[in-house]
């Protein structure tokens, strides 16, 4: 035996040696926060149906790494990143949902959740496929898929966008599908000696006959003019609800350059909508909605709302597109805001009636809020705290940020 | 029995065997008679299949080189092939190891026999001694055949006397041995069987102790009458 | 199999000097590594609060605690490391060669060792990765006694103390060296040994038909690797991005699998018919 003493002792040495360094990971892996939901008021199956995305962050460790968690009705789980979701990738849950229910459609599409849009009858998603010459001259393709619901066919083609002179990069930003027209909204450079020029543009495509039917500028503007700094936000609804209108938020930030930094003097903000069918573009003036104060927080169909956090209170507006009238705010009580310094707006989202609120983040020092609120009546459904569930344990500090909530319907 | 049938191997353009053709029975001791460079040793490396053929086959009882005939073969090349830093007795031990057939009875036997001491190690051993190592390594194996590469190349008188005697010991009774010699000399009377390689072919194959009791010849009368 | 464990163990007790001194240079650099480091930290500290008078929240704050990424990151703790890397890929060409050195080599007795020549492949093989795996597992056990002596010679509040695996997740060359997950490991070291088997081949082409099969032998290894990445290839270049991740790794790891079966195939049919001596 005394020959075989050093392979026998390397190989116990790995064993112990990456054996431990496994084991104690999945064991160290385990202590995370439980979070759980608790009623203040009202009924705790009300969010049933609510799933609450998030990123969670050791600040007292080293790792930068985020593990995503999911908190429901039911309290916390999560899921830290491992080979399989490297490999797989981070993506949004729409798009999880639309890989899974439309395996073959999906395949080789990109994970931008504007790049697709979804209703009871179609899929469609669009992509722009640009290629530089070695001449510095671009070309630029739409790439467009439609998927019918009803018989499972899939309509693929690919149209040539019209190049104007000196274009020099187009990004798409939405697709939308109304009575067989597939709008796209893009943001086109253009660069003509040294001037550089942005507009939001509108493509209208029919969907039978795969030809561009129409284009129109929407927008046009210079993003940097001297101190004036101006950008124009597209604002997203979930790709699955189809909305005739488009809305645009222009800011423009009159920005100061000191030789050490540079700080907004001056900001204004303009809230433009466009109307796909009616093809109208117009400023929206809200009168008594100051919009630096209140924030556009979500779109859904025609209606717009808007946020704003008063002392310990959440206020959310909304405002009709086609009645162009504020409707009744909403009033939902905040209990845990984090700091009254910069409070973030907490995320609103509405489904089938139902107003829903929950805290950008929590940390080991504050609970997040979540509350469900009825649309019709403005009655509060359910008011909860997200908690920390074993708070005897020790966790160091730690953040979560909240990114995104969905409605399992 | 080994065979060799119709045998031909080339070294980049150059043909070193043309198609040889000899076989080796138990009892009996061939000798590969050839100049410097006729292919002596690439016969002995292609039995072994440690250099490939480019055409005939070579049996070993019947069948190609496999596992069974490796455990039926023992082959001592012309230098010893142990890690010149390991002692006598962990040579031994390697062999031990991986031969079934490996008897450590003889293997001492032949340490004495030609008087080495099993602390030492490969590389400090003279040519002589190496020689003698390499002769006990691949004789203390009990197999049907033994494969040796000019056992007497470079070796002292001394040496060659104590390796010749091994010849005539019951350490090679019933095997099959075939030997490769550029000087037939030393060991004419031992030999049972001539093969003479001359431009890669048997130029003559024919039993020593026929030559000797039909036509008065020796081995070297032969050999003379082939050459000239 | 008796065989092949026999021959892995010789292989083994001939690589154990070149493997001890490997272990050696790691142990002593990455310990004068942690001294050093340590010690330079600790100058800072007396230099900024005792001579300096700063206090020590300001120098926590301007310099920072010292964490154990900071002397991961040092050239006395990656210096060997890169030794380490460099000295088994030189391994991986002289555990055959060494055999071919001289004029009757030992590659004749293991040629003609009564086993399945490919248990010489298999053996040397595993010697590598024995010898891979062993030096990342001392490294494992490294860690944990060079942070001890860190947390002996820095005070506690002058120190970012954190655990082995957030050290591996933290520095990238730690974590392709272990990988966060036993899957990865696996992983990791499935490719590389795949690497090897292929290297393997390409060398046993050379010994079997020389300066014609190093031209080979970089032919395999290119046209080996090509069938290996093809699923990849194809998806970025020709399918645009058909497969889904999930799909592309299990079709990478089947192809690794059919190359490696080829590759020994391959490895098996050269030693048995055209090897020389």
């Amino acid at each position: 035996m005394k020959k075989y003493w050093k392979s026998i002792a390397v190989i116990i040495g790995i064993i112990l040696s990456i054996g431990t360094f496994y084991v104690n990971s999945a064991i160290s892996a385990e202590h995370y926060p439980v979070l759980t939901v608790q009623t203040v008021n009202g009924d705790v199956e009300e969010m049933e149906s609510l799933i609450i995305e998030g990123a969670y962050r050791n600040l007292s460790s080293m790792n930068y790494l985020g593990t995503d968690l999911k908190i429901t009705a039911q309290g916390s789980s999560y899921n830290s990143p491992s080979l399989l979701d490297r490999v797989t990738g981070y993506y949004p849950t729409v798009i999880k949902e639309l890989k899974e229910a439309n395996r073959s459609f999906m395949r080789g599409k990109s994970l931008a959740a504007n790049q697709y849009f979804e209703d009871n009858q179609f899929l469609a998603y669009a992509n722009i496929d640009q290629k530089i010459s070695s001449l510095g001259s671009s070309k630029f393709n739409f790439e467009i898929s439609v998927l019918n619901k009803a018989d499972d066919e899939v309509n693929s083609f690919t149209l040539k966008v019209p190049v104007e002179d000196g274009l020099d990069h187009v990004f798409l930003e939405d697709v939308q599908l109304v009575k067989d027209k597939i709008y796209l909204i893009t943001q086109n450079m253009t660069i003509k000696n040294d001037d550089f020029n942005d507009e939001k543009r509108v493509y209208e495509i029919d969907r039978i006959s795969q030809k561009l039917t129409n284009q129109e500028a929407l927008l046009k503007f210079t993003q940097w003019k001297e101190s004036l700094h101006t950008h124009i936000q597209l604002v997203e609804g979930s790709p699955t609800a189809a909305t005739e209108h488009i809305i645009m938020v222009k800011t423009e930030d009159t920005v100061m350059e000191d030789t050490e930094s540079t700080r907004v003097t001056d900001s204004k903000q303009e809230i433009i909508s466009y109307n796909l069918a009616s093809k109208v573009t117009e400023t929206i003036n809200i009168p008594g909605l100051n919009l630096e104060e209140n924030q556009l927080s979500f779109v859904k169909g025609s209606t717009i709302y808007f946020t704003r956090v008063e002392e310990q209170e959440l206020i959310v507006t909304p405002y009709q597109l086609g009645a162009n009238q504020v409707e009744q705010d909403y009033r939902i009580q905040l209990r845990s805001t984090i700091d009254n310094e910069h409070i973030e707006s907490p995320i609103i989202s509405v489904e089938e009636d139902k107003l829903y609120v929950v805290s950008r983040q929590i940390d080991s020092n504050f609970n997040g809020d979540v509350a469900v609120v009825d649309i019709k009546t403005g009655e509060p459904l359910f008011e909860g705290q997200i908690t920390l569930g074993n708070s005897s344990e020790e966790h160091g500090d730690f953040e979560i940020y909240m990114h995104e909530i969905s409605v399992k319907q | 029995m080994i065979e060799v049938i119709e045998v031909e191997k080339s070294y980049g353009r150059k043909k070193i065997l043309k198609g040889i053709s000899f076989t080796a029975k138990k009892g009996e001791i061939t000798c590969l008679i050839g100049m410097n460079g006729v292919g002596k040793t690439t016969v002995l490396n292609a039995i072994m299949a440690l250099t490939p053929i480019n055409k005939g086959k070579i049996l070993i009882d019947g069948s190609p080189l496999d596992k069974t005939g490796l455990e039926k073969i023992t082959f001592i090349p012309d230098t010893i092939t142990m890690l010149p830093k390991m002692t006598i007795a962990e040579a031994m031990e390697f062999m031990n190891d991986f031969y079934t057939y490996w008897n450590q009875e003889r293997a001492n036997e032949l340490l004495g026999f030609f008087r080495l001491n099993r602390k030492d190690r490969i590389s400090s051993l003279s040519k002589g001694n190496a020689a003698k190592v390499n002769l006990m390594l691949g004789l203390a194996l009990d197999v049907d055949y033994v494969l040796m590469d000019e056992p007497f190349s470079g070796i002292d008188m001394f040496s060659r006397e104590e390796i010749t005697n091994v010849f005539t010991s019951h350490l090679i009774e019933n095997r099959a041995v075939i030997i490769t010699t550029h000087e037939v000399g030393d060991i004419e009377h031992l030999i049972d069987k001539v093969v003479l390689l001359d431009d890669g072919l048997v130029t003559k194959e024919f039993s020593a102790e026929e030559a000797r009791e039909n036509e008065g010849k020796s081995v070297i009368d032969v050999m003379r009458e082939v050459y000239q | 199999m008796k065989n092949y464990l026999k021959l892995v163990n010789f292989e083994f007790n001939r690589i154990a000097k070149l493997f001890a001194v490997l272990l050696g240079i790691t142990f002593v650099m990455q310990m004068i590594g942690v001294i050093v480091k340590s010690r330079q930290y600790l100058n800072i500290v007396n230099e900024n609060i005792f001579e300096a008078m700063m206090s020590k929240t300001q120098f926590l704050e301007q310099v920072g605690q010292l964490s154990f990424i900071d002397i991961a990151r040092s050239i006395w703790f990656t210096a060997p490391i890169a030794i380490c890397a460099a000295g088994i890929g030189f391994y991986i060409f002289l555990i055959w060669y060494r055999d071919w050195i001289g004029k009757n080599t030992f590659a004749y007795r293991l040629l003609m060792l009564p086993t399945s020549r490919l248990n010489i492949f298999y053996a040397k093989i595993t010697t590598i990765l024995m010898m891979i795996i062993g030096l990342v597992a001392f490294q494992l056990i490294l860690i944990p006694i060079e942070m001890s002596i860190m947390k002996a010679m820095v005070p506690d509040e002058f120190r970012n103390d954190l655990n082995v695996k957030e050290l591996v997740v933290s520095l990238p060359q730690l974590n392709l060296m272990i990988g966060s997950s036993i899957g990865e490991f696996f992983l990791y070291y499935g490719s590389g040994f795949l690497v090897v088997s292929i290297l393997f081949t390409s060398i046993i082409l050379e010994r079997s038909f020389g300066w014609k099969g190093i031209v080979a032998g970089v032919s395999y290894s290119a046209l080996a690797i090509a069938v290996w990445l093809l699923p990849l290839f194809l998806h970025e270049f020709v399918l645009n991005g058909f497969f889904y991740p999930m799909e592309l790794l299990i079709l990478e790891i089947i192809m690794g699998l059919i190359v490696l079966t080829a590759s020994i195939w391959f490895s098996r049919f050269l030693l048995m018919k055209k090897i020389t001596v």
